[in-house]
């Protein structure tokens, strides 16, 4: 070494997309988005997971104080954008904008002007399109580097859901992008009425789904960081209904993608149909990589890809999900199939 | 007081060394005949000399084997084990004590370390040996004094010396160097001391040799910045480069780990004045593409001055994991990690040399009777199952984590 070679070179523990991850955060702080309509009970989840020992070390942006109803004693000051709670966690008033208050969180956290924390939830306001928030985290390079939307939890509640869903589009799409659904209120309602709603949630999202006991649910729901993407088994189940336009299918790869094809078919898709792309992640082999490449598109905004050290179980087939609206699965599966024709084979079945 | 602070590590155990929890530069793993895996600690002070912790469960150490100084006015600072052998270093406070050099012990069987042979480097002038770098099983490099150096000033009282240690009862001084101008007698001209309070001496402190490049030794000279040595002889040594950037800082450079792949070196400098009145120490990425001629290119960001500086303690950069180069350690060539007092144990990602991102930190709460009032994280060891083994300078003893990066 250092006499002969004259360029700075990567190593073996860096492929195309950069230095192998163990998961697809990275090193990036995981944030964690709570949606849900007013009322629902995001306030009082995140207020029980502040109260666990799994939740410590965590900053929370809310909409409003009013809203998740601390203690004003508890403040130390009630005027900041940021403000420590008595148990150590942080809360901060998003009057003005996400990024700005996440900006302001971390260059705070590095330069040890509020303590230090190892995640972010970010409570939602009742109406909230979840979809600007996808793309917060997948359009904004600042953002994008240093924080990573590990979950988006939607919250409904067993006494009003079905009625919210049945009218409001919103909550629809709340559900359907959503990673993690929670059911609320589930004391409160008629057992019939629980039973009524999980159906319907599983028309609507192939999510996992929980129901919180006296608004408490495990914290590992919310907090884990398992890959939300369907395997084989779940092949069958991966397709849900199409209704009111949104649909959600999926899509496996028996042999490893070439990356170049992968590429110019969400081109195309991005480029005719990206407003549809309400969210697609996929796990995918990709022929020059050692391990899994993490890929996620929000609309037509595509996050930077994320290669793993290995394959998080025993399947390895590429596979890819799809939230969309008026897209289905066939010419999308299509499309793949003919480009694969041309460039190699990595036909979805 | 500041409660611990954590990011991307997960703690396993902790261990306060039932009330020896003061440990200094000397952190090695050996794996039993039995299959046990025992990390093997230098005290960083007398009256302990060394102790041995069972971690074959990190989230369950045990200590298998103490030893104490013979003198209070001794510290070991330094070890490294090689197989069954060990190697310690003492150090005296001032020229002229006894014991000072290095031991070898066989630690066969840990419970019961047996000691080989003492070799004696102390000397009117001479405080024995501070470092040493023992991976090989053949030849110990060191920072040492001897009795036949006489240096221009008394703080250049050490310098590098090579043992061959290939039959351990009976170790032979192979070769040694020192900056030229810092031995009585050299031809060249003494070089200018650091100003008052901040001369902490033209001598090595870390030797390290790999076998990517046998024929290299890296040294951290302190006041003398980063030195490579051709050791190809290792009778005669020769200077290939120094790259001294102080002033304007302020010296003591500690630690040169090279990543032979990259082309890079990183350099740890020490800080050695509390509330950081030697800031900034810092952990530099050095281009080494021209090996005579070494470049910085950037710095890991340094915990946050306002939030550590009056924390307590000293605040900056000190030892660096060295990937190590014997069976059972933990290799890498991109994450740097780096231990800076009172600024815990931090992780870099250098994928990117220009722009080193921090991806992880701990920092424990200061420990039960800490003389500082926060902890003082020394230096830190991974092994082949990324376990990460880091200990406080005083008091805190040692504590293993997960990397979660």
């Amino acid at each position: 070494m250092l006499a002969a070679s004259t360029r700075l070179r990567w190593t073996s523990e860096t492929g195309p997309f950069g230095r192998r991850q163990r998961r697809p955060r990275g090193p990036r702080l995981p944030v964690i988005a709570v949606t849900g309509f007013l009322g629902s009970g995001k306030t009082t989840l995140i207020r029980a997971l502040l109260e666990k020992p799994e939740g410590a070390n965590t900053a929370v942006i809310v909409n409003e104080y009013g809203e998740i109803g601390i203690d004003n004693a508890l403040l130390r000051s009630s005027s900041d954008v940021t403000v420590l709670l008595g148990n150590g966690c942080l809360c901060c008033n998003i009057r003005t904008d996400l990024q700005e208050t996440l900006r302001e969180l971390f260059a705070d956290r590095a330069r040890g002007a509020v303590p230090s924390f190892e995640r972010i939830v970010i409570e939602t306001s009742g109406l909230a399109d979840p979809g600007p928030v996808l793309q917060t985290f997948a359009t904004d390079r600042g953002l994008g580097r240093e924080f990573y939307l590990q979950a988006l939890v939607a919250v409904i509640d067993a006494l009003g859901g079905e009625g919210n869903l049945a009218r409001m589009p919103e909550a629809r799409k709340q559900l359907a992008l959503a990673d993690r659904i929670v059911v609320s209120k589930s004391d409160l309602a008629e057992p019939a009425a629980s039973e009524r709603l999980v159906e319907r949630i599983a028309a609507l999202s192939t999510a996992p789904v929980t129901v919180a006991v006296n608004g408490e649910i495990s914290p590992s729901f919310l907090l884990d960081e398992p890959l939300s993407m369907p395997t084989r088994l779940d092949r069958g189940d991966a397709d849900v209904e199409h209704t009111h336009g949104l649909c959600s299918f999926s899509l496996f790869f028996e042999q490893p993608l070439c990356w170049a094809s992968f590429e110019q078919v969400m081109a195309v898709l991005t480029a005719l149909r990206g407003p549809d792309l309400l969210r697609v992640k996929g796990l995918i082999a990709v022929q020059e990589c050692q391990g899994p490449v993490v890929v996620q598109f929000v609309q037509h905004i595509a996050h930077p890809p994320v290669e793993l050290e290995d394959w998080p179980g025993t399947d390895r087939q590429s596979r890819l999900v799809f939230i969309t609206r008026d897209l289905p699965r066939e010419p999308v599966a299509q499309l793949f199939a003919s480009v694969a024709q041309i460039a190699g084979p990595a036909t979805p079945r | 007081m500041a409660d611990t602070a954590i990011w991307n590590f997960r703690q396993l155990a902790h261990h306060e060394l039932d009330g020896f929890g003061g440990i200094g530069e000397g952190m090695s793993i050996q794996i039993a005949k039995d299959g046990r895996r025992v990390l093997w600690l230098a005290h960083e002070s007398a009256p302990k000399n060394f102790t041995a912790v069972d971690v074959s469960d990190p989230r369950s150490p045990r200590i298998v084997a103490r030893a104490d100084l013979p003198q209070s006015h001794m510290r070991s600072n330094s070890l490294e084990t090689v197989g069954d052998l060990m190697a310690v270093a003492y150090q005296t406070k001032e020229h002229g004590q006894q014991p000072a050099g290095f031991e070898l012990f066989d630690i066969s069987v840990p419970e019961k370390p047996r000691s080989i042979c003492f070799f004696d480097c102390s000397g009117a002038h001479s405080r024995g040996v501070h470092q040493l770098w023992f991976a090989d099983g053949e030849y110990i490099h060191m920072s040492s004094g001897a009795p036949d150096f006489t240096p221009t000033h008394p703080k250049d009282d050490q310098f590098y010396r090579v043992f061959d240690i290939k039959n351990p009862s009976k170790p032979v001084e192979v070769g040694r160097w020192w900056l030229p101008g810092t031995r009585q007698g050299d031809s060249e001209p003494p070089p200018k001391r650091h100003p008052e309070g901040a001369d902490t001496g033209f001598r090595p402190h870390n030797t390290n040799v790999y076998p990517e490049r046998p024929d290299r030794a890296y040294l951290g000279y302190i006041d003398g910045g980063l030195i490579i040595l051709d050791i190809s002889d290792k009778g005669h040594p020769k200077m290939i480069s120094r790259w001294d950037y102080h002033p304007p800082y302020h010296g003591f450079t500690h630690t040169v780990v090279p990543f032979f792949d990259r082309n890079l070196l990183i350099v740890s400098d020490e800080c050695v004045r509390i509330e950081g009145g030697d800031w900034p120490k810092l952990v530099w990425i050095v281009d080494g593409r021209t090996e005579t001629n070494p470049v910085p290119i950037a710095t890991c960001p340094l915990p946050p001055l306002d939030a550590f500086q009056r924390r307590g303690g000293r605040y900056g950069a000190h030892n660096l994991y060295e990937n190590l180069p014997k069976p059972n350690t933990w290799k890498s060539e991109t994450i740097v990690l780096a231990t800076f007092f009172n600024g815990g144990l931090r992780a870099y990602d250098t994928s990117n040399p220009y722009q080193p991102q921090e991806v992880g930190y701990f920092v424990p709460a200061a420990p039960e009777r800490s003389p500082t009032g926060a902890i003082q994280i020394n230096d830190v060891f991974v092994d082949e199952r990324q376990v990460v083994y880091t200990v406080d300078r005083h008091v805190g003893g040692l504590y293993t984590l997960e990397m979660d990066f």
